[in-house]
Order: C-alpha cells, then sequence, then structure tokens
C-alpha cells in the first residue's frame, strides 16, 4: 500500500441505508458503545447488561447508545437483544433504570467481513452521533462487568484521553501473539509500552475516531484481525494521549497457540510488518521507550489454566525447519538460519530459542515482508515464520512454568527489553536497502 | 542548558545525598519533600525528570505517580523506593523505571542519563 492511498480516505460507508437512517434520527449522542459480533448470540446479552448497567450507573447524565455491529447471523442477535426486554437486571444489580431506556441497534454491516469494517461501522455512527467518547467490546466476553464502561469512558470524557487500551490479568500463556511479537515490537519501535496493543475492548476519543475513518484501510486485512494492532500504532505515531486501564480478567475463548493458529496470526503479524513499512520515518527516530499511564483497581484475579503442549510445538518447529529452509535462506541473515538448524537438533528437554535469535529472526521477516523480497508473496513470507514462532513460545512456556504471574511479567518485560536492545540491528537492515 | 531533576524524597538524608551526587553528574536538582510539594513544583519548576520515594507521609508516591500522568503525560519518572515489593503494583508500571534504592546510585544514575538522552 502507498502513502498515498493510505491517507485517501475510505469509500463505500459501512452502515447500511436502514442503520444510517436510524441514527439521523436519533440525531446527537455523547457516547457510543461499539460491540463488532460475527455469530456471538450466545454470549452477547451478557455483554449488552453490562453496557446498559455501565451507562446507567457511571453516566447517568450522558445520552448513550450501543451498536452492535453483525457480520453473520442479524436475526439470532437480534432474538438476543429482545431476550434483555424485561431490564430485570437492573433491579438485581441495584441500579437505577434510566427514565428512558438506552437505544440498543443492531446492525448488518457492509463490506469485507471482518472486525475491522464492524468497527468501521460503528466509528461511522459515532461520527454522524457528534458523540465525546465510546468504547468497544468483545461480544464473547465472559468476565465483562459495568465498571468496564467506567475505565474505558472515564479517562476520554474526564481527563482527555484519546486512546484508552485495555490492561488484563491474563494466564502467562494467553495472548501469546500478543506476548512474544505485538507487545515487544509496539514498545521497542515505538517506543511505548502498551500491553495490551491488540485487546479488543478499548476506550477512543471523536478525533481519534475521525483520524481512524480518514484512513482508506477498511478493504484490506486490517479490516480483519489486524484492526486492534493498526488503531494503537496509528495513535501512537500520530501522538493521541494514551493509557491504560485495569480491567481484571478477560476470560474469552483461550485455545492452544500451538493447536488452533487461527488467520489472527496471519493478519496481525502481517498488519505489524506493514506498518512498520508505512510508519518507518517514525520508528526509525524513536530512541528508548516509554510507559502508559494507567488508571483503575488492581485486585488479585486467577485467570483460567491454560496448558500448553510443548511437544507438538517443537515438533512442528523441527519439521518446519526442513519446509521452509529454502524461504528461510531467503528471509534471513545466513548466521541465523544455521542456529535455527543447531536449535532444531536440540532435544525438548534442552529445546531453547535464544531470545537474541528470536528477535534477530523476527526482525529479517519484517524486513522481507515489508519490502516483499526476492519475489515472495506476503503469504509464503508469513508462514514461514509460524515455524520459529511455535519454537519461541516452547522455549518461553519451557523456561516460564515454575514461575508465578508476576515472575512471568516479569520475563516478557524482559524480552521487550531486548527487543529495544537489538532495534539498531532492524534499523540497519532496513537501512542498507 | 543544564537538565534540571526534581527528587521527591520524604527524607532530608536522602534528598541531600541524592543532590549532592546528581548535582556532581551535571544536573540542576531541585527537591521536594513530600506529593503536594512535588506536583507544585512540577508546575512551577519544570523539571526535565522526576526522581520519586514510594512510602511518603500523606499522599503516596504510586498516587503522585498516577496524578503526573494525568497532567504531564511525557514528563519522565523513576521510581526510587527502599522497597522493591511495590515493583508488582501495576500503578508502578506508569514510571519509566524502578530502582531500588541502595547506597551506589549507579543504577540511577545510568537510568538518568539513558531516559534524557533518549529525549534529546
Amino acid at each position: 500500500m502507498s502513502s498515498s492511498d493510505y491517507s485517501a480516505g475510505s469509500g463505500m460507508s459501512a452502515l447500511d441505508e436502514e442503520a444510517s437512517q436510524r441514527i439521523a434520527q436519533t440525531g446527537k449522542a455523547d457516547i457510543i458503545i461499539g460491540i463488532p459480533s460475527y455469530n456471538n448470540a450466545d454470549s452477547i446479552g451478557q455483554v449488552i447488561k453490562a453496557a446498559e448497567l455501565g451507562l446507567a450507573k457511571y453516566f447517568p447524565r450522558f445520552k448513550g447508545i450501543i451498536l452492535i455491529s453483525e457480520g453473520g447471523d442479524i436475526e439470532r442477535t437480534r432474538a438476543a437483544v429482545d431476550a434483555l426486554h424485561d431490564k430485570q437486571y437492573f433491579e438485581n444489580a441495584f441500579v437505577s433504570r434510566p427514565s428512558s431506556d438506552t437505544e440498543i441497534f443492531v446492525t448488518k454491516y457492509r463490506g469485507a467481513s471482518g472486525k475491522g469494517t464492524a468497527i468501521k461501522a460503528i466509528f461511522e455512527a459515532g461520527r454522524s452521533l457528534n458523540v465525546k467518547a465510546g468504547c468497544m467490546l468483545d461480544s464473547d466476553l465472559r468476565s465483562i462487568s459495568p465498571e468496564w464502561i467506567e475505565l474505558l469512558i472515564s479517562p476520554v470524557l474526564l481527563k482527555d484521553f484519546g486512546f484508552v487500551t485495555p490492561y488484563y490479568s491474563r494466564h502467562k500463556y494467553d495472548g501469546t501473539i500478543t506476548n512474544m511479537i505485538a507487545y515487544p515490537v509496539t514498545w521497542a519501535l515505538y517506543g511505548r509500552r502498551v500491553r495490551q496493543p491488540i485487546g479488543g475492548d478499548f476506550g477512543f476519543s471523536l478525533q481519534l475516531m475521525e483520524s481512524l475513518l480518514a484512513k482508506d484501510v477498511w478493504g484490506t486485512d486490517i479490516a480483519r484481525f489486524g484492526i486492534d494492532i493498526w488503531m494503537t500504532t496509528v495513535a501512537i505515531c500520530e501522538k493521541f494521549k494514551i493509557c491504560q486501564s485495569f480491567l481484571g480478567a478477560k476470560i474469552h475463548d483461550d485455545k492452544d497457540p500451538g493447536k488452533d493458529l487461527s488467520p489472527m496470526f496471519t493478519q496481525v503479524v502481517g498488519t505489524i510488518f506493514s506498518l512498520m513499512d508505512i510508519y518507518s520515518d517514525t520508528w526509525l527516530r524513536v530512541k528508548g521507550s516509554r510507559p502508559t499511564a494507567i488508571f483503575g483497581f488492581e485486585s488479585e484475579v486467577a485467570p483460567k489454566p491454560l496448558n500448553v503442549d510443548v511437544d507438538n510445538l517443537i515438533s512442528k518447529f523441527q519439521t518446519g525447519v526442513e519446509t521452509y529452509m529454502p524461504v528461510w535462506r531467503q528471509v534471513l541473515e545466513p548466521e541465523n538460519c544455521d542456529k535455527l538448524r543447531e536449535v532444531a537438533r536440540l532435544d525438548s528437554l534442552h529445546f531453547e530459542l535464544p531470545i537474541e535469535l528470536w528477535i534477530k529472526c523476527l526482525y529479517d521477516f519484517a524486513f522481507a515482508y515489508a519490502k516483499l523480497m526476492d519475489g515472495l508473496s506476503a503469504k509464503e513470507i508469513i508462514e514461514a515464520l509460524v515455524p520459529i514462532y511455535y519454537a519461541k513460545i516452547a522455549s518461553f512456556v519451557s523456561k516460564t512454568q515454575n514461575l508465578d504471574s508476576h515472575q512471568a511479567e516479569e520475563a516478557i518485560n524482559q524480552q521487550c527489553v531486548a527487543f529495544e536492545k537489538l532495534k539498531p540491528y532492524l534499523i540497519n537492515r532496513w537501512s542498507s536497502e | 542548558m543544564k537538565k534540571k531533576i526534581l527528587v521527591v524524597d520524604d527524607e532530608y538524608n536522602i534528598r541531600l545525598l541524592l543532590k549532592e551526587e546528581l548535582t556532581d553528574e551535571g544536573y540542576d536538582v531541585v527537591l521536594a519533600e513530600n506529593g503536594a510539594a512535588a506536583l507544585r513544583m512540577i508546575q512551577e519548576e519544570k523539571p526535565d525528570l522526576v526522581t520519586l520515594d514510594i512510602k511518603m507521609p500523606g499522599e503516596d508516591g504510586l498516587s503522585v505517580l498516577r496524578k503526573i500522568r494525568e497532567t504531564e503525560y511525557d514528563l519522565p519518572v523513576i521510581i526510587c523506593s527502599a522497597y522493591s515489593v511495590y515493583k508488582s503494583d501495576f500503578s508502578a508500571i506508569a514510571a519509566d523505571h524502578y530502582v531500588v534504592k541502595s547506597s551506589n546510585f549507579d543504577d540511577l544514575k545510568k537510568k538518568i542519563r539513558e531516559i534524557l538522552s533518549c529525549k534529546e
């Protein structure tokens, strides 16, 4: 994507005629709560209840609306909303029911199928309603509470932040793409320590929404799972004030990363690499890293344990060495390639992918992806990274299995420091072009 | 122009010791004995960096840090505490670094140099 395309502005609206009309009738609102959904009728009721209660409890003087942007079966989602009609949950939660109920819209978004387009529809509605602030909530959340609304909205409304990222308490092996790639790359390249740069629950200002809508990325992979890291990166690079809010545990459908590597990996990592090209002028100038403000109240929560099959990950890496060596030889610096061969010879008891080697490999892949070197396609490059990513997870799990969550967190932060120290390696590769 | 550092610590001797050490490093050093004074001096003195104790009478350092981050979004803050236990408090994340106090200030001075060189 060229930089002129990137800033050209988006085309067709993601809101259909009916939704546009309903929003026009509403006219003005102060807060929008968006819930991107894809066939989550079974869990979305809980999220809507929390959103309604949060608005009533913490923002009773503000006009809020809830917009569900559905990509799948809209009738089932509408039925889930209709099932909430008695509003009994206000009484159960000791929250005064507002004099007029919060408007809840359900719309089927238009455009490329994916989370990004669902979010685009919500942003367009927020812009039309000229809201002061908004937040986005994942539709499959099971650990959400009304307090999340306060924590995601208040920093924007009361303290002028442009973007509020979530800070969850997660099991040490949950969120491996975040821990191994998204968090350290955001830390090292863009110099901002944002713990959950691809968290699906976040708050935003009208200004950020307008800035994001003005980018022409909505028909690309970014409009799928890449949307979260894209928003965080844009917010950092375009100097929006960012903070984090502690939301407690995130309980969702977690998976063993070795058994279920969804399209999410390709889309998130591809977006991270694409953004490195788009924002190279920014990150090449950034020195060091800065912390990010944090709000909320920390409570000790024990996230659901997640088991990872380390032997399976090592086996996939070892198989991948033979399969992907031809691509690795094109993408990686020769010494990194040789070291990977040595790592593949280690048995599971002694298996370790040194952190420095992982970082250099990832930086080599980022460079190859951004420059599409040697005629390799973006898809081929990301696929060839997967076995090394498996090796990294296996190595991390083996090293941290006896650590508690605080110690594991410290280990993840140490990795980020290593990413920052090795940034000159990437700069040298980038500048050698 | 000399970089200015605000040292926030309720212990008189620590304030003086840090002032001496950091002045020798070529910094202009100003002192605050509690959180309220620190917040006031940040506005008045416009320091380039703050070293912040945690355990202080009245408002503790982590609360001061939260207030700093609301108004002075980009002001570097190094927590300088006798206790390592607060490192795992999530509020401490908003600091640039966390240094456990000792008789040797090399680590603190190194972190200060690193942060201020990134700001240049």
